[in-house]
């Protein structure tokens, strides 16, 4: 029962009515604001319902583009970008966490404040890094490579600048951090368990502050897909990718109207799709606390 | 040994920050040796982008104390709020920021640039704002919730205080101040951020159309972003891009001390 419950909620309200409710509110603006003819609501609206069917005719101006091919656009290069964006985001808060928490454990209870001090030095250094535009991250990447940029590195630089990986981080590591002087994670330190420096995993002191955290990282995370996405967008308009960016601002650029509409569902679905991902992993790991965070 | 650190910290963030003020000063004051057109623009692209962020910083402020209180104050305003605000979070802010430049991007073109400036300064004021308001609302709301519960506002209450007294005199609370402060600074990065990605996607897709409204350092490093390729001037690129980078940096840091503070 309380996975149907979660299907309903995560897959029909968050996901499909969401997605068609956002992209015809978007629409609706849009065509009010630019000053459209009662026509166009009419015709916009019709192309909507013909690319949810998925006809070849949802566009009147440009016969034979398919929905079939914006999706394409979509799962070609917009959703892997993110999904390894996203997987990247939790590797790197998962590792900075770790070697921060078992720093200042080595500190308060060793004294080592060596280890205290260049994980100072380190959190300056990633402020620098996030500091970086997105954009001059992007565009660096593509005066090297031209538009022959390989997704990893894509999704490296997505992360690392612009501020993804130290906010995540710096959220993750501060959830640890609290912990470290309660009395759970003191007693845990006496059972002589390894630290785990380097990675969270289970059974080190890391991992066990993490156990913690995890419930509280995910939905952080679900929250992140819409801000990955759109460094996703800008990496995809920096490199001329066909994917969802450029095609949105193409769409912008000649108010192709119906263009605009497809652009925006697919951009909203994919953000739907891996916001998803990552609530059925909340869900499936801890049910109560989705319960709780919804 | 604690203040002088703490004096010299605020010196670092303060020479950080100085390009939104030092863009301010008269060109002649300024002897950076650069090309005067040039210079012009750097400093009307950092200038635009301290009315930006002041403005933005005002009004998303604002609208997040008095939001964030009420949604203590009446639950079922709180409960409708946090869902319109959750679906307006679940749409990438670069896309409610080309979304709202979009359908006025033809009267800028159309009017003069002076109107047009201020008409695409509104427009991504507001936009800014909506980014902003789902993080910096329930930034307020969660922690004021929790304080209202606590065993001295429940004494309040056996006092006779009414909930909109009670609530007034949290918000004046250290732990409050402490919390605007941090989402203060949050509001800035992210305008920052927005504003200026937002100012090269415009330039990029756009070109001459589109950005001398949007007059941000991101536009500007967009327009200049041939300067890497063979022969060209390699600063033109680089000068605007460390500003930002220097600004973002005296923002992050003000944020991760007051997290770590927090935390």
């Amino acid at each position: 029962m309380r996975f149907l419950r979660f299907l309903a909620r995560e897959l029909v309200v968050h996901g499909a009515l969401f997605t068609v409710a956002g992209t015809a509110v978007l629409s609706l603006l849009y065509l009010l604001s630019i000053g459209a003819p009662t026509e166009s609501f009419a015709q916009t609206g019709r192309s909507f319902l013909l690319l949810l069917s998925g006809s070849g005719d949802f566009s009147i101006e440009h016969p034979g583009f398919s929905p079939g091919e914006i999706i394409a656009s979509g799962a070609a290069v917009t959703l892997p970008l993110a999904l390894a964006s996203l997987l990247l985001l939790t590797v790197v808060a998962l590792a900075a966490s770790a070697i921060a928490t078992t720093a200042r454990y080595r500190a308060e209870a060793h004294g080592h404040l060596g280890t205290e001090a260049l994980r100072r030095f380190a959190g300056f250094l990633a402020s620098v890094l996030a500091a970086v535009p997105l954009f001059v991250g992007f565009w660096m990447l593509a005066t090297r490579f031209g538009s022959q940029a390989p997704f990893l590195l894509i999704a490296i630089t997505t992360i690392c600048l612009g501020g993804l990986a130290w906010d995540a981080t710096r959220f993750l590591m501060s959830d640890m951090l609290r912990q470290v002087q309660s009395t759970h994670a003191a007693v845990f330190t006496t059972l002589g368990r390894p630290l785990g420096a380097l990675l969270p995993l289970p059974g080190t002191y890391s991992g066990y502050l993490f156990s913690s955290s995890l419930p509280r990282f995910i939905p952080y995370l679900a929250g992140k897909v819409p801000a990955i996405i759109g460094a996703v967008t800008i990496g995809e308009i920096v490199f001329s990718f066909p994917g969802l960016g450029s095609t949105l601002l193409e769409a912008l650029l000649a108010t192709n109207t119906d263009l605009l509409v497809a652009s925006v569902f697919i951009l909203l679905c994919v953000n739907a799709v891996v916001a998803f991902l990552v609530k059925s992993f909340l869900f499936l790991i801890y049910p109560r606390w989705y319960e709780k965070a919804i | 040994m604690r203040k002088p650190y703490r004096v010299a910290r605020a010196l670092f963030l303060l020479c950080l920050a100085s390009p939104l003020g030092l863009a301010w000063l008269p060109a002649d004051r300024l002897p950076l040796g650069l090309d005067p057109d040039f210079q012009a623009l750097l400093q009307s692209s950092f200038r635009q982008l301290s009315i930006t962020l002041a403005a933005t910083l005002a009004l998303a402020t604002a609208l997040t104390v008095a939001l964030g209180y009420l949604s203590v104050l009446w639950q079922r305003f709180g409960r409708t709020g946090s869902s319109i605000l959750k679906a307006v979070e679940s749409v990438p802010a670069i896309l409610v920021a080309l979304f709202c430049y979009a359908p006025v991007s033809g009267y800028l073109a159309r009017h003069s640039s002076e109107t047009s400036q201020l008409v695409s300064l509104i427009v991504f004021i507001l936009a800014a704002t909506l980014t902003m308001l789902p993080e910096s609302v329930r930034g307020v709301a969660i922690p004021l919730g929790d304080l209202y519960h606590r065993k001295y506002s429940l004494s309040f209450r056996s006092y006779g205080f009414t909930k909109r007294r009670i609530l007034a005199v949290l918000m004046a609370s250290q732990t409050m101040r402490g919390t605007l402060k941090r989402i203060a600074a949050g509001i800035l990065l992210k305008t920052l951020v927005l504003d200026c990605s937002f100012g090269f996607i415009i330039q990029l897709g756009f070109g001459s159309y589109g950005t001398p409204a949007h007059a941000s350092p991101g536009a500007l490093i967009a327009a200049n972003r041939d300067a890497l390729f063979e022969g060209g001037t390699p600063l033109l690129f680089w000068l605007p891009s460390l500003l930002l980078v220097a600004i973002s940096t005296a923002f992050l840091l003000t944020l991760a001390d007051r997290v770590e503070a927090a935390a």
